[in-house]
């Protein structure tokens, strides 16, 4: 992990400002914190000597208050980048795999990670590693400048023991490097096994299984408690061993900022101000250290982000541009038919534009022949699938996603058409209904003439239907025979069937496995 | 119910910590101290006192605060230990009909991560809350000592940036709800796009979800904000009450007959103090993450069991008659995981093998009638359901009253719209769930009169989800029959057609599997768990769903395969979709004419699903 990967800021320019202004934040709460121990050493002289407190103590008061309201500031600034830089990334990966085929997408599982946990452990990367990173390069120069005005010997022990933190922090990690790299991955499978035995418990349950594991989770669990421990003595020790490195250097400069004063060639102010400034040179570089453990999983996630996203920045969200709006595709209905398994489905994909490549040279052919070739996002192409989406949420969203604004009247048009609108008039909240789960339930053919009805609105010049009457008896399959028909008097309309009625009454047929043996 | 380890606060952890902090406030002191009191030109000697305690505190400092790190952790995770162990024995009973009739994993992955923010708040809170507490009292009573009315700016001080710091907790708490729903809606739209992604451009709604996506991220990021003015109070609190602290201080100081040095030493004093209170701004949090998680988590496992059977006092656990662990042969008993990575007793097994010996071994007591080895346990029963209703809460009914007739080796399929109560039909017959009236007859005795475990020991489910365990392929299967050798399993995954797969793995039945282990693809997942059912033996097998999440010509060759594999054995499938349909010799349709009648199904033996030419 580099200390601070570029790739942010050139990946995702939403993340340019909200890291800039952290950075400015960040910057000048050091400059703050460094006024603050300036202040203090002044008024604790004044006080000691018996001078001018109160002036000093106003300065004192106003330095506190900078800080604090900088503090303030900060932590406002820091939640805003975090939620900016995560929420951009999340947004640029996501709108680019709506924006290219199958292909071109990892699994929907890993996706879904990548989406949902990645990118939100970009957050604390942002929100409170690079801040931390701002300060450790901020505060220690600015420390180190402010010593050398008010005592040189002391910026020298300074400058030549900082180095030593950081050395220091790398012999550790190189020392120990391989057994922390063992160590790690026993320790994530011991902490992944719980989660493991947690999700299979209801097949431990079904199997007779789940008593005897009891037991077990004890045992892991308490492996898993002394590999943590083991892992966390060397990493509590060396943050213990930094600490007590810095508490030295400062205790170098104390001991000739004292003797100097004993011996009388160092005045009070200058003293107090090299024993209070001195130990803001070394914190900051300690808690970079830590936050840079914590911030591990972020700079992971980052670097997946940009690799999946590829040049992530320039993806846009897909707006439907009407010059793709073409009806040169005609009219009419085309049927494709064949055996279960030659590929209907595949070439459907192919003509939506979801799916790019397939190994099937028919449906290549059978492509080209139709001559369709639709850009995703171009809201060209229509394509009810076999098992058509249908979100959790109210009628309405339900039969309204991907047609936009679309009044009462024409949604009870399209119901009516594919004949559902008595079984939605008979809800008890209508359109409001809520599909799914915790809804009402739709048989198999019902989800299908919903994802037609869906597709009535849509004002796609090019409709793509997979096995429209597949769940349908014989009165809802005639119903939708008409539909068909009628909606190619108006658009290209492209079906997979299965059906000889609906074959029949096509203009066009692709026959697909003609030749091809199918394997039963 | 189960409670948690919680207000378990570790004394000596607070004590470490408290004096690692008190350390630190008196080596800034005792520096400001000495200073001055150098600059007075004294007597060398007269400082070394003062120069030995600087340095005893700087070395004291991070020495206890190693301390204090090891033992809260050490505690922590010695809690977790026993919270997981707890709240897993308690989660049993309640498996799987109290865990929500959808998403169980998900459920349970926010269980796992709920126990974790609990027992953190051990670390993250109690102990620095406690050591924080030990070093007002000693700043205190340090400043009391020199100057009275010192200790009482120090105590007053204290107690208002206390206050503060409750305000901050009380907005943590009411922000950490926003934030948690907000967070949720905004996984739910990703989740969203990242799955569908193919359904949603289909349909030309890329610009909609992404809408939906922006509206939640931007109310992620209000509540986040308004989640925000609980640290930026305490800290900017913190802060200028400091300032004012060391003024006032001053003030009292310069009034004292007291010495330069002490004097310097009061004035410091608050700001080496505010090093120590800065921190606990993240406790807040931590504790209203803690408090969210509890109730969460009290609130699952403060269910009933849906079985009455599972709520006898006879039937909790008692873990000594748990048995020891009988390794598989073939895997060493002796391998320790805290080992893994360092001695390799078995070239090209990989760590993830060794974790299969914790799926080995006996059966839970009482559970199976002894199957052996895949084959069909010496009579099939008769399963009827007579007149039965259910429901997933008392009180709701969701299927039936239904009547249904399996004799040995008869296929049914359950179809219906969904919410027309398929699933709690399966869920009555796997005893997962106690009719609320009606007979469930195993061979015509009541089923709830016969043992739990042995009801259940005749059935096996494969549902759309199956889990696959962190573990080879092995001890995957041999789960649902602990005597299976490999021949036995070799067969099992012939007969759920995974021949071909099989062929492709690099260690055969050592090839671990689950999370860290080979991804397998819906398709091959749901052979697995068909696999482990044919394994297990069980005479009737219980499908539901199976094919849910596989594409139309996956799930054609996966029901092939399911018809094949089940020969002999009686087999309810539920499903909402045709594929399958055709290998069954009846069909029960759940739904009736109008879906909102769904409850008071009836029965009706349709012919043949539709559509299969």
């Amino acid at each position: 992990m580099k200390p601070f990967d570029t790739r942010l800021l050139t990946a995702v320019p939403a993340a340019r400002r909200p890291v800039t202004a952290l950075a400015v934040v960040a910057a000048a709460q050091g400059a703050a914190a460094i006024a603050v121990a300036v202040s203090l050493a002044l008024f604790v002289a004044a006080v000691a000597t018996q001078g001018d407190w109160r002036t000093r103590g106003v300065w004192l008061l106003a330095a506190f208050l900078v800080r604090a309201l900088l503090a303030v500031a900060a932590e406002r600034v820091a939640v805003s980048a975090g939620a900016t830089v995560s929420s951009a990334l999340r947004r640029g990966l996501l709108a680019r795999w709506l924006s290219v085929p199958v292909d071109e997408r990892p699994d929907p599982a890993r996706a879904s990670v990548l989406a949902t946990e990645g990118a939100s452990a970009v957050e604390p990367y942002a929100a409170r590693y690079l801040p931390a990173l701002v300060a450790a390069v901020v505060v220690p120069v600015l420390a180190v400048v402010a010593l050398l005005f008010v005592d040189p010997w002391s910026a020298l022990i300074v400058v030549l023991t900082l180095p030593l933190l950081p050395l220091f922090a790398a012999l550790i990690g190189a020392s120990t490097r391989d057994d922390t790299t063992r160590r790690w991955q026993a320790l994530e499978q011991l902490a992944g096994h719980f989660g493991d035995v947690m999700r299979g418990l209801p097949t431990l349950v079904a199997y007779g299984r789940a008593r005897r594991q009891v037991d077990v989770v004890r045992t892991v669990s308490e492996r898993h408690r002394g590999a943590t421990m083991r892992t966390l003595r060397l990493a509590f020790m060396s943050s213990a061993a930094l600490e007590l490195l810095a508490t030295i250097s400062v205790a170098i400069v104390a001991v000739v900022v004292g003797l100097r004063l004993s011996h009388g060639s160092m005045s009070l102010e200058a003293g107090l101000l090299a024993i209070l400034l001195a130990p803001e040179a070394y914190w900051p570089i300690r808690r970079v250290g830590q936050e840079f453990h914590a911030a591990a999983d972020g700079a992971q996630a980052l670097d997946d982000f940009v690799r999946a996203g590829d040049g992530l920045g320039s993806v846009t969200a897909p707006e439907p541009s009407p010059t793709h709006r073409t009806s040169g595709w005609g009219v009419g209905l085309t049927a494709v038919t064949g055996p279960s398994g030659v590929g209907k489905t595949t070439l459907l994909d192919r003509l939506a534009g979801v799916r790019r490549t397939d190994r099937l040279p028919e449906v290549t052919a059978a492509a080209d022949r139709l001559g369709i070739s639709a850009d995703l996002g171009s809201g060209a192409v229509h394509y009810v699938t076999q098992q058509p989406f249908l979100p959790d949420g109210s009628v309405t969203e339900v039969l309204t996603l991907g047609a936009g604004d679309v009044g009462p009247e024409r949604q009870w048009e399209a119901l009516r058409r594919v004949g559902l609108d008595g079984v939605v008039m008979a809800l008890p909240d209508g359109f409001e209904s809520r599909l799914g789960d915790d809804g009402f339930g739709l048989s198999a053919g019902q989800r299908t003439r919903l994802g037609l009805a869906r597709a009535l609105l849509s004002d796609a010049p090019v409709l793509l239907l997979d096995e429209p009457t597949a769940h349908l008896d014989g009165d809802a399959a005639a119903l939708v025979h008409d539909l068909v028909v009628d909606l190619a008097r108006t658009r290209r309309v492209i079906a997979a069937t299965h059906s000889p009625q609906l074959a029949a009454l096509a203009d066009d047929h692709v026959r697909l496995g003609a030749r091809v043996e199918v394997p039963a | 119910m189960t409670t948690l380890a919680r207000g378990r606060t570790d004394l000596l952890a607070g004590l470490w910590g408290g004096l690692a902090l008190s350390s630190g406030v008196a080596l800034t002191a005792t520096s400001g101290w000495l200073i001055v009191r150098a600059a007075e030109r004294p007597v060398i000697l007269t400082l070394l006192m003062a120069i030995v305690s600087v340095r005893a505190f700087g070395m004291a400092r991070p020495f206890f605060r190693y301390l204090e790190r090891l033992r809260s952790h050490d505690r922590a995770l010695d809690d977790l230990a026993r919270d997981r162990t707890d709240v897993y024995a308690a989660l049993i009973p309640l498996t799987p009909a109290r865990l929500g009739r959808r998403s169980r994993s998900a459920v349970l992955t926010g269980v796992v991560n709920d126990l974790t923010d609990v027992v953190e708040s051990q670390v993250r809170v109690r102990v620095p809350v406690l050591a924080a507490a030990l070093t007002l009292v000693f700043a205190t009573v340090l400043a009391g000592a020199l100057l009275p009315v010192a200790g009482g700016v120090i105590a007053v001080w204290a107690l208002v940036t206390v206050a503060l710091h409750r305000w901050g907790l009380g907005l943590e708490r009411g922000a950490q709800p926003v934030v948690g729903a907000a967070r949720a809606e905004v996984g739910r739209a990703a989740d969203l796009v990242a799955r569908h992604t193919a359904q949603l451009q289909a349909i030309g709604a890329e610009g909609e979800v992404l809408a939906r996506l922006d509206r939640a991220q931007d109310d992620l990021a209000r509540a986040l904000r308004r989640q925000s003015r609980g640290r930026a109070l305490v800290t900017g609190g913190v802060l200028g009450l400091t300032g004012i602290a060391c003024v006032v201080m001053a003030a009292l100081a310069v009034r004292s007959d007291l010495g330069a040095p002490v004097m310097a030493l009061l004035v410091v004093v608050p700001a080496a103090l505010a090093d120590t209170l800065l921190p606990l701004a993240d406790a807040a949090r931590a504790q209203a993450r803690a408090e969210e998680a509890q109730s969460r988590v009290d609130a699952l496992l403060d269910q009933e069991p849906a079985v009455a059977a599972a709520r006898e006092p006879s039937r909790t656990v008692h873990l000594g008659e748990i048995g020891t662990t009988d390794a598989h042969p073939g895997t060493s008993p002796t391998v320790q995981l805290g080992e893994i990575g360092t001695t390799d007793a078995h070239p090209g097994t990989s760590p993830t093998v060794q974790l299969g010996e914790f799926f080995t071994g006996e059966t839970d007591p009482k559970a199976s009638r002894a199957v052996q080895l895949g084959e069909i346990g010496t009579g099939v029963p008769h399963l009827r359901l007579a007149g039965v209703t259910a429901g997933w809460v008392d009180g709701r009914r969701d299927v039936g009253p239904v009547d249904l007739d399996l004799p040995p080796g008869r296929r049914v399929a359950v179809v219906g719209a969904n919410g027309s109560g398929k699933s709690t039909l399966l869920a009555v017959l796997a005893r997962a769930l106690d009719p609320s009236a009606g007979r469930y007859l195993v061979d015509g005795t009541d089923a709830t009169g016969l043992g739990l475990e042995e009801v259940r020991g005749l059935v096996a489910v494969v549902d759309d989800e199956p889990h696959l365990f962190a573990a080879d392929v092995r001890a995957n299967l041999v789960l649902a029959a602990p005597d299976a050798d490999d021949t036995a399993i070799l067969a099992a995954l012939h007969v759920a057609g995974l021949d071909g797969w099989f062929a492709t793995l690099p260690d055969g039945l050592d090839t671990g599997l689950g999370a860290g282990g080979r991804g397998v693809s819906g398709g091959e997942r749901t052979r697995i768990a068909l696999a482990r059912a044919v394994l297990s033996g069980r005479p009737v097998i219980l499908l539901d769903e199976p094919v849910a999440q596989l594409d139309h010509a996956t799930a054609t060759a996966v029901m092939r395969d399911v018809w094949s594999a089940t020969e002999g054995r009686s087999v309810v499938l539920v499903s909402h979709r045709a594929e399958g349909l055709d290998g069954v010799d009846e069909v029960i349709d759940l739904t009736a004419d109008s879906p909102t009648s769904a409850s008071s199904a009836q029965l009706t033996a349709a012919s043949t699903p539709k559509d299969r030419p």
